[in-house]
């Protein structure tokens, strides 16, 4: 058959995974620390038809020869770990991170997750915890009789208790940096789980060795932007509809060989 | 029956080829740093012992397009576009050097440097490792200065230059992997007039509305020589009914 055929049919398919990370990245412009996607395309390998330099006579070589590329795929999906705006909110268990680090949480299977995501809570047991309902690592208690919760930029966390007027340590915050974040596997929920990719965590206090620091009151948006994901998303239409248009030339050529012959 | 038969079909066969150089074209019409590949078609004549009347047309790709694609901001300090000639040098997966426009860079597992495809960049001094950085800067000439991870920010290191090379075209040729590799195996020397615009990446230089014409012209042709194969069976037809016995 056609191999334009399936050549096309490559790219109608990476056109629809790029829609899909497009789609993505729209529907998560309001997600806290959410960070975009872009789709890496790459070539398909080229079949040699007929190498260069081939004889076409006893003494006569072919200047030039016939691959045909194959099509097109999407090689990876890069996360872009820029940093998003940074929105005041004022609320004592919001904060962000200024810098390129990770909020350390405890996963359900034990191991340990990565966020970017500060809109943190208390749990039932009065315990930091995500939105998401992970406990932030190291556990760090907070007493029900605390009436103000501080969170320094070094990651120290210091509670004022009712009728008292110094407030007193309860734990602190460490951030994990990684080589290649972008080598991280998101897992959902703003987190990410370290791979072999990503290279081992780098753990720390915030602000040192650049991990970042602390913003207490602070949450960061999404580093979506939107203008930019439209315009992807008009050219990936085209470009889709281009190559349905190519499968629709090729079925013409052998629907017109089928009834003419 | 008449050889003209075998005639119009490698026709339509060739144009069937040159079909898919364009659809190949035109899929990749968002890969980044993609360099559209020409298509032609030779009359390739059989000799013998008669009248040579056969000539049989045969597709082929003399060569790639190499003019600039489109440049695309991303703000990524690590995306890096040559503009105007050149080519940054990777190396393929046999260790051998060749070069793409593709400068989606990033760092690996390892510490390497590696493209989108996570092809490793070569620098001038070999292959580039790089530190626990704070920030990575790509210089116009290739050169990579970084701050080391809690470094303050003006210890600069200056560590390897990416291999920039602008080698005549006519030396150049696309192989399997898609890969632009020298034609005669030897490396390119370092050209220091070659430029890097970091923040930007290169799109395809696939121009679709040409490519769109191209395809809908070799339909047309297709359908020209199923044509002939039609008329060619019509007469093949009619000379059969001559030669019939009326009985």
């Amino acid at each position: 058959m056609n191999s334009a055929l399936w050549v096309s049919k490559t790219g109608l398919s990476g056109m629809d995974k790029q829609l899909n990370v497009v789609a993505n990245n729209l529907a998560n412009v309001s997600t806290t620390a959410f960070k975009k996607d872009r789709a890496v395309f790459e070539d398909l390998m080229y079949k040699t038809v007929r190498a260069p330099g081939g004889l076409s006579a006893q003494n006569a070589e072919l200047p030039s020869g016939l691959q045909l590329g194959t099509g097109v795929k999407v090689g990876a999906t890069q996360k872009d770990f820029s940093n998003g705006d940074y929105n005041m909110t004022d609320r004592q268990l919001d904060v962000a991170i200024q810098g390129k680090g990770f909020l350390q949480v405890l996963m359900p299977d034990g191991t340990i997750g990565y966020t970017r995501d500060g809109s943190l809570q208390l749990n039932s047991e009065g315990q930091i915890a995500t939105s998401g309902g992970l406990v932030v690592e190291p556990g760090i208690q907070i007493d029900p009789n605390a009436i103000e919760i501080m969170i320094a930029e070094d990651g120290i966390v210091s509670v004022r208790m009712s009728g008292e007027a110094d407030a007193q340590e309860v734990g602190a915050i460490n951030i994990a940096g990684f080589i290649n974040p972008t080598g991280l596997s998101a897992s959902g929920q703003n987190i990410f789980t370290e791979t072999n990719a990503s290279g081992p965590p780098l753990v720390g206090v915030p602000g040192t060795d650049s991990l970042g620091t602390l913003a207490q009151g602070m949450l960061e948006a999404s580093n979506v932007n939107s203008i930019e994901e439209l315009v992807n998303m008009i050219t990936t239409q085209r470009a889709y509809e281009m190559n349905s248009k190519v499968i629709s030339a090729a079925d013409g050529m052998m629907s017109f060989a089928i009834q003419q012959l | 029956m008449d050889k003209a038969l075998y005639l119009a079909m490698s026709g339509g066969v060739q144009t069937m080829n040159a079909q898919t150089i364009h659809a190949n074209n035109l899929a990749n019409v968002s890969t980044t740093g993609f360099r559209s590949d020409f298509e032609q078609a030779r009359s390739m004549q059989v000799y013998g012992d008669y009248h040579p009347s056969r000539v049989y047309a045969m597709t082929e790709n003399p060569a790639t397009r190499y003019t600039q694609g489109d440049m695309i901001q991303t703000g990524r300090d690590m995306d890096v576009a040559v503009a105007g000639e050149g080519f940054i040098t990777v190396y393929d997966e046999r260790g051998q050097e060749a070069y793409t426009r593709a400068g989606d860079l990033q760092i690996n597992a390892a510490g390497q440097l590696v493209t989108g495809r996570g092809l490793p960049v070569a620098g001038v001094d070999g292959p580039i490792f790089l530190p626990p950085l704070d920030s990575i800067n790509i210089t116009s000439d290739g050169s990579i200065s970084i701050v080391p991870q809690g470094g303050a920010g003006n210890e600069v290191a200056v560590l390897n230059q990416i291999k920039l090379v602008n080698p005549d075209t006519e030396n150049l040729r696309k192989e399997e992997d898609g890969l632009i590799h020298s034609r005669d195996g030897q490396a390119f020397e370092l050209d220091p007039n070659v430029k890097l615009v970091s923040g930007f990446v290169e799109g395809s230089n696939v121009n679709a509305v040409e490519e769109m014409t191209h395809i809908m012209n070799l339909s047309r042709r297709f359908e020209m020589n199923v044509k002939m194969m039609d008329t060619i069976r019509e007469n093949a037809n009619s000379s059969a009914r001559i030669l019939q016995r009326t009985s």
